[in-house]
């Protein structure tokens, strides 16, 4: 008696015991999947109405992308940066790594500053210099 | 006998739920942190002040963009539609060099524009300029 009252209270226990292996495979593969694909690119996180282009190509997820918004404001980073304040803020991220830049322009924008901000950017030392257009 | 092999067994399992925990926030971090953005664009060129005094010379076809967005070519008004056009006309050579002169002034959306315009109409060796 004393033995089927053990059996009676242990068997629950293991039957609600699940096999968790398949679900951590299943996680650890979209933790992978996850991990590859992260990019840590700081957006400009403004509204910018880029122009259409048909001759354009997929650039690299990895840039610095610098933003002029449809007024003429120079964002990097989430915040205004000016015109004057590009050139220190890509130089100190060249040095760290060599990446290639995007100048996300608004088709308003005023073509004066697209060329300010891309003469600042070449004089920082960028080798690689592109000018967004829409993903279409 | 039979309830000592039990308890071997029970002694070997580990329990997996802090792993999973620590997998779960990070698996939740990454998918916050991911975008999939694709950025498209065109690898544009600007002569440097060096070379502009040479490039000058001989370049034999050259648009220049004016405040208003009008797109002038020989002193012409020409509509962006005749760009393509013109440059296939006028670069019997890809290594004829084609130049924007685009107003300060000017939209960038008319100068990107007329660079893939240029671009279309075989244009190799494209740069562009600012005057004001």
């Amino acid at each position: 008696m004393a033995a089927g009252r053990r059996n009676l209270f242990s068997e629950p226990d293991e039957a609600t015991d699940i096999d968790l292996a398949p679900m951590i495979d299943c996680i650890f593969i979209l933790l992978i999947f996850f991990i590859v694909t992260t990019v840590f690119v700081e957006e400009p996180g403004v509204d910018v109405a880029k122009p259409d282009a048909s001759v354009d190509q997929p650039l690299e997820r990895t840039s610095i992308i610098i933003a002029i918004t449809a007024d003429n404001k120079v964002v990097y980073g989430g915040r205004e940066v000016g015109v004057s304040g590009v050139g220190a803020r890509v130089k100190q991220l060249l040095n760290k790594d060599d990446l290639p830049v995007i100048i996300q322009a608004d088709e308003k924008a005023d073509h004066g500053v697209f060329s300010d901000v891309w003469s600042e950017v070449k004089n920082a030392g960028a080798r690689k210099i592109s000018l967004s257009t829409r993903v279409d | 006998m039979a309830r000592r092999v039990v308890s071997d067994e029970d002694a070997t399992r580990i329990d997996l739920a802090p792993m999973i925990d620590c997998i779960f926030i990070l698996l939740i971090f990454f998918i916050v942190t991911t975008v999939f953005v694709q950025e498209q664009g065109l690898q544009a060129s600007k002569p440097d002040a060096a070379a502009h005094v040479s490039l000058e010379e001989n370049v034999s076809v050259a648009f220049e963009i004016t405040p208003d967005n009008k797109i002038r070519y020989e002193g012409d008004e020409i509509p962006l539609a005749d760009v393509t056009s013109r440059v296939k006309a006028a670069v019997t050579d890809p290594e004829i060099p084609v130049v924007i002169r685009a107003h300060e002034k000017s939209d960038h959306g008319t100068f990107v524009a007329v660079w893939n315009a240029a671009k279309l109409g075989g244009a190799q060796a494209l740069s562009f300029n600012t005057v004001d």
